[in-house]
């Protein structure tokens, strides 16, 4: 299930959420649509790389310029000076944006036959999954839809392997200065994930930090209950609408909101600012697939070594180093790169699934029963976005307190106590601004982080719903 | 002098995000990320069952 969902997830950031910051959509109608299916062609054997569907698409976007309705392509800076494709490339984007609205339904899907439906699975509960597990019973997971999941696994996988990973490199070389521009914060973490055993002591996922862009000071964290883990996390109110001005351990902390006007010098944002003890100081940490690639790259790790290896010699041999993930462009490289090992680990999951099956091993859940001492605990998990931690307090049975300490918290919040800026803003600074009316260069260091906000902060603003507004003051 | 540029929302996220930057000479100089929305769910938890955490925080998003 959480394959299918990063599958999913890290092919709709690129291609939906975020190639069109690279991708001038009008210019694709300039292009020759058999120069780009040769260009297609050129880097992958996709089957879908034929001249007809090219020539199709371009009819298509044709279709809807010529009328002024450009629909889903209504808003964006077409024709801006930052933007470099040459119209085949803009068209060979534009076809696999489409090709990627089809298949990531099939990874949405494995992950609903799993989990009952998508988005909010259903069948999940402390201890393990409520869906029961019977080959002979036409109602519980059996060995059809088993088969299902691998076929539209096989299909995601193959998107993402043939498609998705040669697709960003390729834009990419053609925006080499983004291989250097909006690295900012020096400081990776990531949690281990898809564990081996119960005991959570081997895992598929690498996890751990890096500091100050030196593979180096890799340190490894095991899992969620590694002291290197849980004694150094903590969270700044000094500049978000919270009462106070504190940093605290989650398990310490409170949420009370206090709303002030905007000032950038005191306080800006609802979201918190998580930081990491590293030698004794409180850092502001990048987390998200740049964080879980680096880190698996400095501990060696088989699977990234792998795919880091596939994406960089996809790219001119000048700008072939491992150094370039730490950049704007960086960021989507390591999504495509995470991507592309998610796939090698479903297919081997759904196989070990299927073995314990065939073996006798139907059982789905661990019962637990709540002491009624005061207990603390926290659970960990790297989603598409990073390390996702909740920190729980229970007493009696019951919830006493609890913290959500998730990924765009890491990336989006504010400066500090000690005014160390958040890894959003570090990475900004710096960036070229060609055009004040059109920042299209802001936009691409954020959203290469891949922005979901409604987890960071823990009402909505009406007037939220006004689309691209730039105010220059 | 810097000219100040807030781009409000970001869009193409999940969310409301602010973002304001200073421009000087074609670079950033400085920039605020701002969160613009209040959540609650760690208060709405409190006082419940454990069990019953993972379906309630799940609505902190749904992607």
């Amino acid at each position: 299930m959480l394959l299918a969902h990063g599958l999913h997830d890290h092919t709709v950031h690129f291609y939906h959420l975020a190639a069109l910051d690279w991708v001038d959509v009008v210019s694709a109608l300039k292009a020759d649509p058999k120069k780009a299916a040769q260009i297609a062609q050129s880097i992958s054997d996709w089957p879908r790389n034929s001249v007809q569907e090219f020539k199709a698409v371009k009819e298509k976007i044709k279709g809807f310029v010529d009328k002024g309705r450009l629909g889903i392509f209504a808003n964006g800076y077409w024709g801006h000076k930052a933007m470099k494709l040459p119209p085949e490339v803009n068209l060979l984007a534009v076809v696999h944006y489409l090709q990627a609205l089809e298949y990531q339904r099939y990874a949405t899907k494995a992950y609903a036959i799993l989990g009952g439906k998508n988005p909010h699975v259903q069948n999940l509960c402390v201890g393990g999954v409520s869906t029961a597990i019977d080959p002979d019973d036409d109602s519980a997971l059996n060995m059809e839809k088993l088969l299902e999941v691998k076929t539209l696994l096989d299909k995601i996988i193959s998107f993402v392997h043939n498609v998705y990973l040669p697709d960003v490199a390729a834009v990419g070389s053609f925006y080499p200065e983004w291989f250097s521009i909006g690295g900012g914060v020096p400081n990776y973490l990531a949690a281990p994930d898809l564990y081996l055993d119960v005991n959570h002591s081997k895992s598929d996922l690498p996890g751990g930090t890096v500091v100050n862009n030196d593979v180096k000071t890799v340190k490894k964290i095991r899992n969620a209950n590694d002291p290197y883990w849980r004694k150094n996390v903590a969270e700044s109110i000094h500049h978000s609408w919270y009462k106070g001005a504190w940093i605290k351990h989650p398990w310490e902390e409170d949420t009370i909101p206090e709303y002030t006007e905007f000032d950038g010098k005191k306080k800006y944002t609802f979201v918190k600012a998580p930081r990491f003890k590293v030698g004794g100081k409180y850092v502001p940490m990048q987390v998200g697939p740049v964080s879980q690639v680096i880190v698996g790259f400095a501990q060696n790790h088989p699977l990234t070594m792998k795919w880091v290896g596939e994406t960089l010699k996809r790219i001119p041999k000048q700008y072939r180093k491992p150094t370039i993930l730490m950049s704007t462009l960086g960021r989507h490289a390591a999504r495509a790169i995470r991507c592309a090992m998610l796939g090698d680990i479903a297919v081997k999951h759904w196989e070990l699934l299927v073995n314990n099956i065939g073996k006798g091993d139907y059982s789905i859940a661990t019962d637990f029963k709540y002491p009624d001492k005061e207990i603390r605990g926290v659970g960990f998990h790297e989603a598409p976005r990073g390390i996702l931690s909740h920190w729980c307090i229970i007493e009696k049975g019951k919830i006493k307190k609890y913290q959500a300490v998730v990924p765009s918290t890491w990336n989006a919040g504010p400066r500090d106590g000690n005014n160390q800026r958040g890894p959003y803003e570090e990475a900004l600074v710096g960036n070229p601004i060609a055009d004040n009316n059109r920042p299209l260069e802001a936009l691409r260091t954020v959203h290469s982080f891949d922005p979901c906000l409604a987890c960071a902060i823990h009402l909505f603003d009406p007037k939220g719903h006004e689309i691209n507004k730039v105010k220059v003051l | 002098m810097a000219k100040k540029i807030v781009i409000d929302p970001i869009t193409r996220i999940e969310g409301h995000l602010r973002i304001d930057i200073d421009v000087e000479g074609g670079k950033v100089k400085n920039a605020w990320s701002s969160g613009q929305m209040f959540r609650g769910i760690e208060k709405i938890l409190e006082g419940k069952h454990p069990n019953d955490a993972w379906f309630i925080t799940q609505r902190f998003c749904g992607v």
